[in-house]
């Protein structure tokens, strides 16, 4: 099986320097470089090609949000795995929006980056167990708050199942293949969800779906 | 943690400038001066005021002498001419006697000439009684001329009429005309004497009126005088009062600037050194901590076999992420790395859904069409703003909601923060954090009103001029 090349994106020394001990300790993952801003990681993205870059949101001269952007637009192939502080739902929505595949807290990236990067390296979202938490938290109080009923209560069985095979990163016709219907059907379902959970964009709906904690 | 003003800062630098202006303060003007100023206008309308009515006596005065004088004198002019046309019928009348020829005719002639003789008597009684000395001595002259010239008419009439009319020619020749002469001589001189004395009472009133006259002038020229040097001592005060009030103001209107200054440098000095030290935190115990926590991690998978070293390895874990989290939160709390990496409606974004998780009231945040590559100075003064306005609704309203809109036009930025909590009075209460707010705001050139009455709860507003074509507008400054 050929290794998935990995290349690493933080302005801190010693973060990269962990971080590289947890990937070359797996078999399967290989780190092709470093790089310490967004500049320096978009430039050695376009050089190295590699299959996953993890990579720190906040960096100098370009932030991750925006590198990531620009990675996703030059190499389509390309998957990023997002490194944060922050669990709240701006940081998650703008790096979905950005095109990053998973979302990883810093604080507990030792333990959930491999699977992360294999995640990614599949065409899967994944996010730390924590940011679904803090998602669901915020969720639930608004809704206790306002009196406004969960949206959740309204979808059918196989929509939720399509909703959870969307946000995994599952495209319609690979859902049509694993389901047995129609790709038809599969895009009907999903436009119905959207609509039902009043969503806009596949990053919101996939923030829908680690809130609800249909994926993680 | 405070990161609100300190308010020692604050209160040390107001009382500076308070001593300052309290230095520059001039002594309040004297009440002696008012005082003076009334005393001297006093005495010249009270001066203006004698002088005046002592004018109107006088001349009311002096018109009735000379009403009574020039009466006096009418009288005995008449009198005179009165006397004289008697004493001249009188002559006459002997004249006629005296050339009678015929006897028949005496006796009514003699009763003619006693009637005019009382009349002449009464003639000259009436002629007024109150007269001086020369005056009666002139009429006494000319009383007894005519008792000289009776006496000789009645020895004359007393002869016949023949040796009568002998003598007629001699008679008139010699004596008649001697004694109208005399008489004619008397009552000229009465009539000059009489000229003279009014002459006499003209000149004494004329020298009287120029007495009147000399004083009224002294007394205006006073008057005047000690009027124009009031208003010239009154234009002197007034101008030093305004020379003093204008560099009064200008040292006010300094100091004011200065304080504006100073605190606008207060402002940016906090700002400079909070993100100084949220980076350092950040950056370095931060970066630190998740360092540590990787390698705790990988220490923690490899010593799967031994559990009492994983047990403590996974403590030393937790307490190194409570440290990590704690770090993060004052990183935050001090500069959040929202504005630097998502902008400015995320970071309000997440500061509304921040302070839901952590206090009892729910806020909602809407923007439009705020740019996301606002100067820093913008997007930090609306962030504090609302992160102020925030902290004391939860604080002190008991709100249950809060809404913040922020808008951006091409003129300015619009930033509101209303809750729906009990409110307070706005004309009244001005806290050191809605003045930390307002200094903001003024800052960058905008305008800042707080709308709120008890049990109404409370609306901030803030105005910032800001257009985007040209980056910044000319009213923001910045140092």
């Amino acid at each position: 099986m050929r290794e998935t090349r990995v290349l690493l994106a933080d302005d801190h020394t010693l973060i990269r320097a962990g971080l590289r001990m947890v990937v070359d300790a797996q078999p399967d993952l290989t780190v092709v470089g470093e790089a310490d801003d967004g500049r320096a990681t978009v430039a050695m993205a376009e050089a190295l090609k590699p299959d996953v870059i993890v990579m720190d949101i906040g960096m100098p001269s370009l932030n991750g949000i925006e590198a990531c952007r620009q990675i996703r637009e030059i190499l389509p192939e390309t998957q990023i795995v997002m490194l944060s502080m922050h669990s709240d739902e701006g940081y998650v929505l703008r790096a979905l929006k950005a095109g990053a595949k998973a979302y990883l807290l810093k604080d507990s990236a030792e333990a959930d980056l491999a699977r992360a990067i294999r995640s990614a390296a599949a065409g899967k979202s994944f996010f730390s167990p924590a940011v679904g938490k803090v998602l669901l938290e915020d969720y639930m109080r608004k809704l206790q708050r306002t009196g406004a009923e969960d949206s959740y209560d309204l979808l059918s069985p196989r929509e939720r199942e399509i909703l959870q095979l969307v946000a995994e990163g599952n495209s319609s016709k690979d859902i049509a293949n694993l389901l047995n219907l129609s790709v038809y059907t599969v895009e009907t379902h999903r436009a119905r969800v959207m609509q039902k959970l009043n969503l806009r964009g596949i990053p919101e709906l996939i923030l829908y779906a680690v809130r609800k904690g249909v994926i993680s | 943690m405070s990161l609100s003003f300190d308010p020692r800062i604050l209160a040390m630098t107001l009382n500076e400038h308070a001593a300052e202006a309290s230095q520059l303060e001039l002594a309040p003007p004297s009440n002696k001066v008012r005082w003076l100023f009334l005393g001297v206008c006093g005495a010249l309308l009270a001066l203006l005021l004698v002088s005046g009515v002592l004018s109107v006596r006088f001349l009311a005065k002096m018109q009735s002498q000379e009403l009574a004088v020039t009466r006096a004198l009418a009288e005995r002019a008449q009198m005179l001419s009165g006397l004289w046309l008697s004493i001249q019928t009188y002559n006459d009348a002997v004249q006629q006697f005296v050339a009678e020829t015929q006897a028949d005719r005496e006796e009514p002639s003699h009763q003619q000439l006693d009637q005019l003789t009382l009349e002449i008597d009464s003639d000259l009684k009436r002629y007024p009684v109150e007269r001086d000395s020369s005056e009666a001595e002139l009429l006494d002259g000319l009383q007894e001329v005519f008792s000289q010239q009776r006496t000789l008419y009645v020895s004359t009439l007393a002869r016949n009429s023949g040796e009568r009319g002998r003598s007629v020619e001699s008679f008139n020749a010699e004596h008649v005309a001697a004694v109208q002469k005399k008489i004619l001589d008397w009552s000229g001189k009465l009539r000059a004497w009489n000229g003279e004395r009014l002459g006499n009472v003209d000149r004494t009133l004329m020298t009287e009126f120029a007495g009147v006259q000399g004083g009224l002038t002294r007394a205006l020229t006073i008057g005047l005088g000690s009027g124009l040097l009031l208003v010239l001592a009154g234009t002197a005060y007034i101008v030093r009062l305004e020379r003093q009030t204008h560099s009064r103001y200008t040292q006010l209107a300094q100091s004011q600037h200065a304080l504006q200054q100073l605190s606008a440098r207060l402002v940016d000095a906090q700002e400079t050194e909070r993100r100084a030290i949220s980076r350092e935190l950040h950056d370095e115990i931060g970066q630190a901590l998740g360092a540590l926590l990787v390698d705790l991690g990988r220490l923690s998978t490899a010593s799967n076999d031994r559990p009492e070293v994983k047990a403590q390895l996974e403590n030393m874990k937790s307490v190194t992420e409570r440290a990590f989290q704690a770090v993060r939160n004052v990183a935050l709390l001090l500069r959040p790395s929202m504005l630097d990496d998502l902008g400015l409606v995320a970071a309000l974004e997440w500061q509304g859904r921040e302070v839901s998780r952590r206090s009892e009231m729910e806020v909602e945040v809407q923007s439009e069409n705020v740019s996301d590559a606002l100067p820093d100075e913008y997007k930090i003064c609306v962030y504090r703003l609302v992160h102020e306005a925030l902290s004391n609704a939860v604080r002190h309203s008991g709100a249950k909601n809060a809404r913040v809109m922020v808008r951006q036009s091409s003129k300015n930025i619009t930033v509101r923060i209303g809750d729906d909590g009990h409110g307070f009075n706005a004309q009244r209460t001005r806290g050191l954090g809605l003045l930390g707010m307002e200094e903001r705001v003024k800052r960058l050139g905008g305008t800042f009103t707080v709308e709120s009455k008890p049990g109404h709860g409370a609306t901030l507003t803030a105005e910032i001029p800001f257009s985007s074509s040209n980056g910044r507008t000319s009213g923001a400054t910045t140092s």
